[in-house]
């Protein structure tokens, strides 16, 4: 009778800890979206309050109209998409090497690249900027996309060097006595076997870079190739107050990471429990 | 004929070996001159009195011995350690959450959901929102007053402590997802079979917690552990700067958040703040090469 009794709490209790933890994750992005349908006096007036009658969606119209927040969407999203793609198409022959093809001194580089994985953006940051400076790529994408594969190179070697160990050598010598060369390797073997992996790099840096504030803030200063998240914070900068407005920007921002993550949330949280990356 | 086969074997193994030399090379470029020079080129002119332009004469051990002597550094470390409070904060509750989906209560898929969903939010954007909830007349002193346990207002961004419990806040509440998905992924290498047997036999869910789950699951909380150290030395810098800028005064400034002031504010010499980019990297490199021996050590378990 007690025991039985304890067997129905129990779930209950956790499931009533879970649900007041999930509150204080969800609340603040309540709280962020409902304030930023209301006007500043509405928000003055009390900020606990729901959105209601006339929803101010004037921050939201003046983001897009004046702010032209889509215009720094566009740097923001070319800047990611580069760096994807050439973090894969770099990441994918080397660590093809390093899993399969196993040259002489194929373990001196692999732990080289890894070992540099470490180095804080502050370290490298300053020597990056005069050499991108000497070459005029500072205010230029370039700056940004090259900083990014130094940085997550090694760790999208980690991750695709373990995903296609785990293809098995039998297949890649069949395809080799059929007569695949390289590159038909690559394109048959070796890119849909990894699928996993390489789809848990394209989602994972494209919200690392979507999101990202240091790098792109250091090395574009042009108004006018600013990614979404530097403009933000800048104007994040001037709030006195009353943040409606730049809740309606920060909302927008959030929407091309939110919409990845509903969709593939299964891969980011494998690839997460798998201990790959922070 | 056996001829003809040694000579095919040869050429294709040379074959591969030039193929994976080049497969290597677009890697070998970006990480020499993207983080291999770099490193170089900072610990040499943290020895000089580098201007960022023509100036840079060898000063020797001065930057250090300034460092040392006459800077805000030992405040900086401070608030670098401070701030390391919260990774067991992270770890404690990333481990209630991981326990607790790990018991598949219902509705865990969206509750895993929810506490993963800080990560993929911008920095900037929880920063600010945390600003705005901290500040002077924001939402946190609205209601503590209107539930009466504060009866004037708190300047929590304005005073020293109070801000770096802000941050320690913040990034608390950022990583516990984190930290519940780097548990759970080790507690899925947990065969049922254990587990259940332990229920079958009556062990209670602290039993089953400490007994069985946390001691299976020890090289991820390490890993956790060492992760987030590293990441709370060299990553938090959008949250400062969204939160409290590093201030008021160098209150809440961490050593990388130093770097960045001096690389903007005073040009004039950079060879300082390359200075303080080598003992951050010194910190860095010990929290890898303890996390390496954990790994090993781990390994050796293993076998």
């Amino acid at each position: 009778m007690k025991q039985s009794a304890i067997k129905r709490v129990v779930p209950f209790l956790i499931f009533l800890i879970l649900l007041l933890f999930s509150i204080s994750f969800l609340y603040p992005v309540f709280f962020m979206i409902n304030n930023s349908l209301k006007s500043s006096t509405a928000y003055l007036k009390s900020p606990f309050s729901l959105a209601s009658g006339n929803l101010a969606w004037d921050n939201y119209a003046t983001m897009i109209s004046q702010f032209q927040i889509f215009d720094l969407f566009k740097n923001s999203f070319l800047i990611s998409v580069f760096t994807i793609i050439f973090l894969l198409i770099i990441g994918i022959v080397a660590s093809y090497a390093f899993a399969k093809l196993k040259f002489k001194g194929h373990n001196i580089v692999f732990i080289l690249t890894i070992s540099t994985m470490f180095i804080p953006a502050q370290v490298t940051m300053i020597p990056l900027y005069m050499l991108f400076s000497k070459i005029h790529l500072v205010d230029t994408y370039w700056s940004v996309i090259l900083s990014y594969l130094g940085i997550f190179l090694p760790e999208v070697i980690l991750l695709l060097t373990a995903t296609f160990r785990g293809i098995p050598d039998e297949i890649i010598e069949a395809a080799k006595v059929d007569g695949a060369g390289y590159f038909n390797m690559l394109r048959y073997i070796i890119v849909p076997m990894g699928r996993a992996g390489i789809m848990l790099c394209i989602i994972f840096y494209f919200i690392v870079t979507w999101n990202d504030l240091f790098i792109p803030m250091v090395f574009l200063q042009n108004m006018k190739l600013r990614t979404v998240m530097v403009a933000l914070s800048a104007l994040a900068s001037r709030y006195r107050g009353d943040p409606t407005f730049q809740f309606a920007g920060l909302v927008l921002a959030a929407i091309p990471a939110i919409l990845v993550y509903a969709f593939f949330q299964q891969y980011i949280i494998k690839g997460l429990s798998a201990g790959a990356i922070k | 004929m056996e001829n003809i086969l040694k000579r095919n074997k040869k050429s294709k193994r040379r074959f591969t070996v030039s193929d994976a030399i080049l497969s290597v090379i677009p890697l070998l470029i970006v990480i020499s001159f993207m983080r291999i020079y770099p490193v170089l080129e900072t610990v040499y002119r943290s020895f000089t009195n580098w201007n960022g332009l023509y100036r840079s004469d060898w000063v020797g051990l001065r930057n250090y011995i300034e460092m040392f002597a006459n800077s805000p550094f030992w405040l900086l470390l401070r608030n670098n350690l401070v701030l390391l409070i919260s990774v067991p904060l992270q770890v404690i509750f990333g481990l209630l959450v991981a326990v607790l989906l790990y018991e598949e209560i219902r509705g865990w898929r969206f509750f895993r959901v929810v506490f993963f969903f800080p990560q993929i939010m911008s920095a900037v954007t929880i920063g600010f929102l945390f600003r705005v909830a901290f500040g002077l007349d924001g939402p946190v002193n609205m209601a503590l007053q209107k539930v009466g346990l504060i009866s004037h207002l708190i300047d929590w961004l304005g005073n020293g402590p109070t801000a770096l419990f802000v941050l320690v806040f913040v990034l608390t509440w950022f990583s516990i997802g984190w930290q519940a998905i780097v548990m759970l992924g080790g507690m899925s290498k947990i065969p049922p079979s254990v587990f259940d047997a332990a229920k079958i036999d009556g062990a209670n869910f602290w039993q089953r917690t400490f007994r069985i789950v946390v001691p299976m699951i020890t090289r991820n909380i390490e890993y956790g552990v060492i992760m987030s150290m590293v990441w709370t030395f060299t990553s938090i810098f959008p949250f400062i700067y969204s939160i409290t800028w590093g201030g008021p005064g160098y209150e809440t400034t961490t050593i990388d958040y130093m770097i960045y002031i001096k690389f903007y504010q005073s040009s004039s010499n950079l060879g300082f703040a390359c200075t303080l980019a080598v003992v951050l990297m010194i910190i860095i490199f010990i929290f890898t090469v303890t996390e390496m021996r954990f790994s090993n050590k781990a390994a050796e378990w293993e076998d």
